[in-house]
């Protein structure tokens, strides 16, 4: 006897399986096919086989924007750190306190472009860091901070944080706000100082956030274009100092035309956080377990 | 219908009324001088193009009494000129073309439609769809062509070599034997021989910039107690300049290197010659190489020009900075007065120009902007007429009435609006522009692997400007590299 194939399911499912298959299957296919290409976008490409990856490993810059990638992830740990705190300082009934959490939100709802250029407004040679620092004598010559490539990751990864800080406090304080009130009345019975109280209640309370916040956040970083492209005016800074992966795909790919190239790159990319995500699902799935 | 069947149902139609014409006169009085040669004439001159008006016409003489037939039909309508402005011939019926400008809308809307219009009655029946690019112009047109979406005619800037970029990959049409010589002759012969590939043009030379040092006077002059006709006529008379504005004012210069194409500066003031003659050996770490470099890295050293914007590839970052009253001068067209004057209108009043220092080279300057065609266009011929008329005499004299532009056609610079007094600073120039437009000249060679070796040379400016790597070494590294480009 033959089953009749039965069509319905396959129906509702086309819609989103063109949609997946246009936007997401068939560009990861064609990217994988371009890293083996001479490409320059504006003509066909040309296959060279291995070419392309060979050539990226001897590449300087590739190494170099591998390592400021990973410097790059140095906000992970400095998001969690801050948000936390800033959580824990906004979850208390005060007057206003609505006020505060909501002016803490604003950068996460400004575009990251006119947050990058507004910064960079910010620590230009005639800006207003040199301006106040000139006036209170702190400084008798003004600093030329976007010219300086020790300066470049460093202020990029400020831009980011301050970026990132309102979206990650509101997960902490969300789960803040989840764990009993007993258990903080259990610790300040069992003496627990306020520092104490917070060690021993509030952050293993907070475990799954800081392991979802470490996830999205180092993934984020490691993907960094907007804070870089804005603050080094599409140059990556002086000496490519703040070239990041990312960005050195882009260079390749849109500036200097080797599309091809540039697949590579992101074929390299995508393998690395893959097995990134894969490490922290791995950390997620391993904390869900302990608790 | 086409033109030539056109021709022939016009030509019988006047031949049938010419006889009847004949024939009516025949029997007419025969006092009557024989008329009908002026009819003939009349007709025989008649071009192709207005044959439907002069059928028109000669219908009308058939109701004229007979008698004076002859004297009727001398008064046949003027036959309408061909419009002077149509220069390319056999332009395609109904074509359908599309232009791509950068960076004109929404300011010069009015010009473009009207342009566009005036255009559409030069060449009756090509339309036209016109679209304005901006920042993601380099992007979209890249992505156009390589969906096969690439528009007919593009503006391309000729300073930033995109024409070369794209006429290298073969995606323009070479012009040189598409056009007749009365046509080249139209433009200067240093904008028409820009950019060129292998000897061949792919660009109808458009609007054209000046380069004039703005100059704020409350800086350089109350403050620092310059002259202005004491400016630097030569780029290495900018060093010392920088110097004593720094001592006087402590501001800094606001200079800014090409960061796209050093390897042009470096040709343009440095006089240096970037590739041996056979263009198989890079050779920009020539003494006269690393002399520019120096220069630049003297300034850095001496902490006299603002490293952020010597270093930025975006014209805006220095405009800015001239704007916001913090530079004492500014290099930049006068076409973009207009933005300082907009962004800070209390510097307007302070401003002065005077002429750009001129580089070794003792070349004053290349092209700005131009129209190309793509090479597969379907409708070559109407394409090749809508960049020619956006760039031709008049269509150029009315762009330069809005903006201070300067046209590629010397024939506009006839007009008296050039020879009129300036009165507003963005005028300045107006006077002198032709004879420096006349002088540009593109001199720098076709350089394989452009954007990658300006990439190499980019690098090394920088490892000498901010990483003490000494000027010779870092030249010298970067030849190795760029040799080793055209080795692969």
């Amino acid at each position: 006897m033959t089953k009749k194939l039965n069509l319905t399911p396959y129906l509702f499912l086309a819609p989103a399986l063109l949609v997946i298959g246009v936007f997401i299957l068939y560009p990861i296919f064609a990217v994988v096919y371009y890293s083996f290409t001479d490409f320059n976008i504006v003509t066909p490409p040309v296959w060279t086989g291995l070419k392309n990856y060979t050539q990226l490993f001897q590449d300087d810059v590739f190494w170099l924007a591998l390592r400021n990638s990973f410097i790059y992830l140095l906000v992970t740990p400095i998001l969690i750190i801050l948000c936390i705190l800033l959580a824990i300082a906004v979850n208390r009934k005060l007057p206003g306190i609505n006020a505060f959490r909501a002016i803490y939100y604003v950068p996460v709802i400004s575009g990251s472009i006119a947050v990058g250029y507004a910064w960079r407004m910010l620590f230009d040679t005639n800006g207003l860091i040199n301006g106040v620092l000139l006036s209170t004598g702190l400084l008798q010559e003004p600093i030329q901070w976007l010219a300086e490539p020790a300066l470049t990751l460093p202020l990029a990864m400020s831009l980011t944080i301050w970026l990132g800080l309102g979206f990650y406090m509101m997960i902490f304080l969300a789960g803040l706000q989840n764990i009993p009130e007993e258990l903080y009345d259990a610790a300040l019975i069992d003496g627990c100082n306020a520092f104490q109280k917070h060690w021993n209640v509030s952050l293993p309370g907070l475990r799954p956030q800081i392991v979802f916040v470490a996830v999205i956040s180092s993934l984020a970083a490691i993907e960094v274009f907007n804070e870089i492209y804005t603050l080094t005016g599409g140059l990556g800074g002086i000496l490519n100092s703040g070239v990041t992966m990312v960005f050195y795909l882009w260079k390749q790919a849109f500036r200097l035309q080797h599309a091809g190239y540039a697949s590579a790159l992101a074929i390299v990319l995508l393998v690395i956080t893959l097995l990134f995500s894969v490490f922290n699902i791995r950390s997620l799935e391993r904390g869900s377990e302990q608790d | 219908m086409n033109r030539k069947l056109q021709f022939r149902v016009s030509f019988s139609a006047l031949a049938m009324l010419l006889v009847a014409a004949i024939f009516l006169a025949a029997c007419g009085a025969p006092a009557a001088p024989p008329p009908q040669a002026q009819v003939i004439k009349e007709t025989v001159v008649v071009p192709q193009t207005v044959v439907a008006q002069q059928t028109v016409v000669a219908e009308k003489t058939v109701v004229v009494p007979q008698t004076v037939v002859a004297q009727q039909t001398v008064v046949v309508e003027p036959t309408a000129a061909p419009n002077p402005e149509a220069v390319i011939p056999n332009v395609e019926p109904n074509a359908e073309v599309t232009l791509w400008t950068f960076w004109l809308s929404p300011t010069f809307d009015d010009y473009i439609k009207s342009t566009i219009a005036r255009f559409q009655k030069a060449y009756p029946g090509v339309k036209v769809n016109w679209e304005d690019h901006q920042a993601t112009f380099q992007d979209d047109l890249k992505n156009a062509f390589a969906a096969g979406k690439a528009p007919d005619v593009i503006n391309l800037s000729v300073s930033e070599g995109w024409v070369s970029d794209y006429a290298t990959k073969g995606l323009l049409l070479p012009l040189d034997d598409k056009v007749s010589q009365d046509v080249k002759d139209l433009y200067f012969p240093g904008l028409w021989n820009e950019q060129l590939v292998d000897g061949k043009n792919y660009q109808f030379p458009w609007y054209q910039g000046l380069s004039v040092e703005l100059v704020n006077m409350k800086i350089y002059s109350d403050t620092a107690g310059l002259k202005l006709e004491d400016f630097p006529k030569t780029v290495d008379g900018l060093p010392a300049l920088c110097k004593t504005i720094k001592e006087k004012t402590g501001t800094l210069c606001d200079i800014r290197l090409t960061t796209n194409d050093l390897l042009s500066q470096m040709v343009y003031e440095g006089g240096v010659k970037v590739i041996s003659e056979d263009g198989k050996t890079f050779t920009f770490d020539s003494p006269e190489g690393v002399a520019w470099l120096q220069m630049y890295v003297d300034m850095v050293k001496a902490g006299t020009v603002d490293k952020s914007v010597l270093v930025t590839d975006q014209d805006r970052v220095g405009l800015d900075l001239f704007s916001s009253g913090n530079a004492a001068f500014y290099q930049t067209g006068p076409n973009l007065i207009r933005e300082v004057r907009a962004n800070n209108p209390g510097l307007y009043g302070y401003l002065a120009a005077v002429p750009a220092p001129v580089g070794k080279s003792g070349v004053l300057g290349k092209g700005l902007m131009s129209l190309s065609v793509k090479n597969d266009t379907k409708f070559p011929n109407a394409s090749l007429a809508l960049a020619q008329f956006f760039t031709n005499p008049q269509s150029m004299l009315e762009f330069s009435k809005q903006v201070a532009i300067y046209p590629s056609t010397p024939k506009s610079y006839e007009d008296p609006f050039f020879a009129a007094k300036p009165i507003a600073i963005e005028d300045s120039a107006k006077p002198i522009a032709k004879d420096i437009i006349s002088k540009y000249a593109d001199i720098v060679p076709t350089i394989p692997h452009k954007a990658d070796v300006n990439d190499i040379v980019l690098q090394a400016v920088q490892a000498a400007l901010f990483n003490n790597v000494p000027a010779q070494q870092a030249l010298t590294d970067a030849v190795t590299k760029a040799n080793a480009l055209l080795a692969q």
